[in-house]
């Protein structure tokens, strides 16, 4: 009853159509045209091809790359340390703790890299934007091209 | 789309309510893209580059209603509308907003004219949501994480594909059935 007398109201404002016409298309999806279809397959394609190029199944230990304004550092993902990473703004705390990294602290306002809680499988993220600081988990890289341990 | 667009007022005059000017209609979707900004803001999100991208609803929308120019100044507006509410106005990250919505804006406006009745408003939409979500992922590659951006890129290439989708069937549920929208894309609205 409330619900119809709120219609007839809108109806009067002109804000919706009348009832009839409404009620035939109510809860119907739209009809998908061809180039919907094109679309909707190139980009499903186009997901699954980046997910495959970045979570390829590999053994081996995993190591946790920090990159920050000064370049990246590689430290093992099971021994527990605490690093701090420069960027733009201050200095993020970087926690790799029992096999997992979370960012302890940071100097960003919106603080979305520390919400995002631990990471620990090959592939994962976290990322500050406003900090430029990235880290991620991967299986083990060649490491005689990064200058591991630099900090 | 009709192949030609008849002049904003002599076609209408008869009508009872006059197609919106140009101008004002530029006014009022970009008013929709701040409110809209502010509550893409004001929703948690657990990562950083997630976005819903509802701000870019009344792009979707503007790509039936608008010429080029307008179009151009409206995503322009929802560029400056999006970063005052962030925050983040003069900072590089507005350089990704300005880039995903220069993207996104300018590949929805070709699709929907090149596309023509052939596509409908969730294949625009998917369009410049991955497009826009691709462009920020190599912005981020080349102007602050490095090589390490492709692991952002299979999440947020699939956030873009599966928001885009919904945004879309929003749009076109919304454009079939709302009178405000037919007559100001110039259509009888019986």
């Amino acid at each position: 009853m409330r619900l119809r007398r709120r219609r007839v109201w809108l109806r009067l404002r002109g804000l919706t159509r009348p009832r009839s016409r409404t009620a035939g298309e109510a809860g119907r999806l739209p009809r998908l045209r061809l180039l919907d279809w094109l679309v909707l397959a190139t980009a499903t394609a186009l997901v699954a091809l980046s997910a495959l190029s970045v979570y390829k199944p590999g053994g081996g230990e995993l190591s946790v790359f920090i990159s920050g304004e000064g370049g990246e550092w590689v430290y093992p993902l099971d021994k527990d340390r605490e690093v701090e990473v420069d960027g733009p703004l201050g200095s993020t705390i970087v926690a790799i703790e029992g096999g997992r990294v979370h960012i302890h602290s940071s100097p960003c306002p919106n603080q979305t890299c520390v919400a995002a809680g631990a990471i620990s499988q090959a592939g994962q993220w976290i990322a500050c934007m406003p900090n430029a600081v990235f880290v991620r988990v991967e299986g083990n890289a060649t490491n005689d091209t990064i200058d591991a341990g630099a900090y | 789309m009709t192949p030609s667009t008849p002049a904003p007022t002599e076609h209408e005059n008869h009508a009872p309510l006059v197609r919106p000017d140009r101008a004002d209609l530029t006014a009022l979707l970009g008013a929709f893209c701040f409110f809209l900004s502010a509550i893409e803001y004001m929703i948690p999100k657990p990562l950083p580059f997630m976005r819903l991208g509802i701000a870019n609803l009344p792009l979707l929308l503007a790509t039936e209603l608008l010429p080029l120019p307008w179009f151009l100044v409206l995503a322009l507006v929802k560029v400056v509308g999006m970063s005052v509410i962030s925050g983040s106005l003069f900072s590089y990250i507005a350089l990704f907003s300005l880039m995903g919505t220069l993207v996104a804006a300018l590949v929805m406006w070709s699709a929907k004219r090149i596309g023509g009745r052939f596509i409908s408003s969730v294949g625009v939409s998917i369009l410049g949501a991955v497009a826009s979500n691709a462009a920020q992922v190599l912005l981020a590659k080349y102007v602050v994480f490095g090589d390490a951006a492709r692991l952002i890129a299979p999440l947020f290439l699939g956030m873009g594909l599966v928001t885009g989708a919904v945004l879309g069937l929003f749009a076109e549920r919304f454009a079939a059935s709302s009178r405000w929208y037919a007559r100001a894309a110039g259509r009888p609205d019986a």
